[in-house]
């Protein structure tokens, strides 16, 4: 499904780090419902009011960005573990979101994501 | 009810902005009373069975941005808005509560409000109640709703099953049928005459000199277009409202003081499977009410796992047990406020939402309540849902928990916002007068949970219908005598 044309670059942004974080949390979710997950996440994204769209937009530029320099996913980690206000909702939103899709759609997943 | 098309051109002689609880009800008083009404309702409507309760797709159809909307603060609190015909009463748990007398009447000496008859109030409740069938669960209620009584009952703490906008077919506790706006007030509005338009949101008003003239629209499609009309009733809720009367360039006292009951959750396991994913617990738990209520929570197992994900490092476990978890709330009157802003430029209005001290402290003791309440009830687990949080197991473990439970670290939530525009006549702490009609204007009236100067601390929209059907009356009397 192609990104709404008032939120260019969207999936560039949300996409990458949603997928690496919720490949760390469920690491046996497949790749195929991984991927339905965050889209489901960045639709959500998408939809937002517009302030709040353009902070979690802003915030998540920076976690895109850590993914691409050195010790940045050590950052990340850094960041995801801590309760930090304003830079720590973004990840916990993506959680949020991508865990109730998940056990909305398949409830007889595992922690881990696997299936039963 | 069938809808009407919309058009780039309309007109009427009353125009109705949102179709939720203070929409419909006006809309029927006013149409029945011989005015031309047009409601205009930015959603789709959607017919009830079309959409599976508490899902993420009725989260895409019937809430406004897919359900995910926050009021910024620290914390910053989640709450959902209806955003299709019928409003809020096609989404959220139908608990009906009255008026409460004692709020009314506080109300009337601190805000100015005149001829808020009690009697009048109670006999537009028993109306509304009627209207909209207002009843109990025919036998026993669901298990999820069981566990309120009996961890209530085995600590001496009040509760009650409260009534719900409910039918049941064939007296079967598990059919109930919602009699929403969609099922009761819009159907008799249309059946008087009203039309009502879909799919059309209503950017601003065109006002001068205190009168609004006509609304700019956006239709499907991104269409722009105009409604005249003579009077206007904004409807459109707590958030929205204030938005479009600050879009119109309507100041006073305008979303300064919007109010709700923060909540926060826990999920909580017991040894028997009892979730219910469709439907939420009918019992309240009101010993320690007005300052905090408990209740239950929509549970259905992605929402397990949302109320475990805030640590889920030691609570995922449990996911693979929901159906034996349901989800229960902490409420509490808050003495926080917050604000509503339309920004230029921006479609959106920035909301935000401080809490007091006070309210951070009831947040924490009233969560630790409600996980004796789980422990009284049988829980073998109880999961808070704020990071950090330590599993419950036993009454020892609660001290912990409320000593780790801080509010900034919890997912606070509401889904009853109200005050943003309070009526009464002190111009200096309300934003419409006695009978809604819009300070500095003679024609924009607000008619829904905008007006209740404060959260009246039970479920709110008992109240608005019938404080809305007061005013529909009143304005029916006073300008139509006027010709």
């Amino acid at each position: 499904m192609a990104s709404d044309p008032r939120h260019p670059r969207l999936d560039r942004i949300v996409d990458p780090f949603a997928g690496v974080l919720l490949g760390a949390d469920l690491p046996d979710l497949t790749l195929e419902r991984r991927g339905e997950v965050v889209e489901f996440v960045r639709r959500r994204v998408e939809t937002m009011p517009s302030l709040t769209r353009f902070g979690v937009t802003a915030i998540g530029v920076l976690y895109r960005l850590l993914l691409d320099v050195p010790f940045g996913s050590f950052a990340i980690r850094f960041l995801v573990a801590r309760p930090l206000p304003i830079l720590g909702e973004y990840p916990r939103l993506i959680r949020s979101l991508g865990y109730a899709y998940v056990w909305e759609h398949w409830p007889d997943s595992l922690p881990s994501g696997a299936s039963r | 009810m069938i809808t009407t098309a919309a058009t780039p051109s309309m007109d009427a002689e009353v125009l109705v902005i949102g179709s939720g609880a203070g929409g419909a009800t006006t809309a029927a008083i006013l149409a029945e009373a011989g005015f031309d009404v047009l409601v205009v309702e930015e959603g789709e409507w959607v017919e009830q069975g079309s959409v599976v309760p508490f899902s993420l797709e009725q989260m895409d159809r019937q809430y406004r941005s897919g359900g995910v909307t926050v009021a910024l603060g620290l914390p910053s609190i989640a709450y959902t808005e209806g955003r299709c015909a019928g409003g809020g009463t096609e989404i959220n748990s139908g608990l009906y509560r009255r008026p409460p007398h004692e709020v009314l009447a506080r109300w009337a000496a601190e805000f100015g409000i005149v001829d808020l008859d009690h009697e009048e109030v109670s006999t537009i409740a028993d109306e509304v109640e009627r209207a909209i069938s207002v009843t109990t669960v025919p036998g026993p209620s669901s298990a999820p709703s069981e566990v309120l009584r009996r961890g209530a009952d085995r600590l001496g703490w009040q509760n009650s099953e409260i009534p719900r906008w409910m039918t049941y077919p064939g007296n079967d506790p598990a059919k109930g049928q919602r009699q929403s706006m969609t099922r009761t007030y819009l159907p008799r509005a249309s059946a008087a005459g009203a039309r009502l338009v879909t799919g059309c949101r209503i950017d601003s008003l065109d006002t001068g000199g205190g009168i609004a003239r006509r609304a700019i629209t956006t239709l499907a499609g991104g269409r722009r277009g105009t409604i005249t009309f003579r009077y206007v009733f904004v409807c459109g809720g707590a958030i929205q409202t204030p938005a479009l009367l600050q879009r119109s360039r309507i100041r006073g006292h305008i979303g300064k003081s919007l109010a709700v009951h923060p909540t926060v959750k826990l999920a909580a396991r017991f040894a028997d499977e009892l979730n219910v994913p469709d439907d939420v617990p009918v019992h309240q738990v009101k010993e320690f009410a007005p300052d905090l209520s408990f209740g239950g929570s929509a549970s259905q197992p992605g929402l397990v796992a949302l109320a475990l994900s805030d640590q889920w490092a030691t609570f995922s476990h449990a996911i693979t047990d929901w159906r034996r978890i349901s989800v229960y709330y902490a409420a509490i009157t808050s003495e926080g406020r917050g604000k509503v802003r339309a920004v230029p430029g921006l479609r959106d209005p920035i909301v935000t939402y401080s809490l007091t001290g006070r309210d951070r402290a009831m947040l924490g003791s009233g969560l630790a309540r409600l996980a004796l309440l789980m422990l009284e009830a049988g829980a073998d687990e109880v999961y808070p849902s704020f990071r950090g949080a330590p599993l419950v197991r036993k009454r020892s473990d609660l001290a912990a928990m409320q000593a780790q439970f801080s509010a900034n670290k919890a997912s606070v939530m509401t889904v009853h916002l109200c005050s943003t525009v309070p009526m009464g006549e002190d111009v200096d702490k309300c934003g419409a007068n006695s009978f809604g009609r819009v300070h500095g204007t003679a024609n924009v009236w607000v008619n829904d949970a905008s007006l209740l100067p404060t959260a009246p601390g039970v479920n709110p929209q008992g109240t608005v219908m019938a404080l809305a059907i007061r005013n529909a009356r009143r304005f029916a009397g006073t300008e139509r005598s006027r010709g």
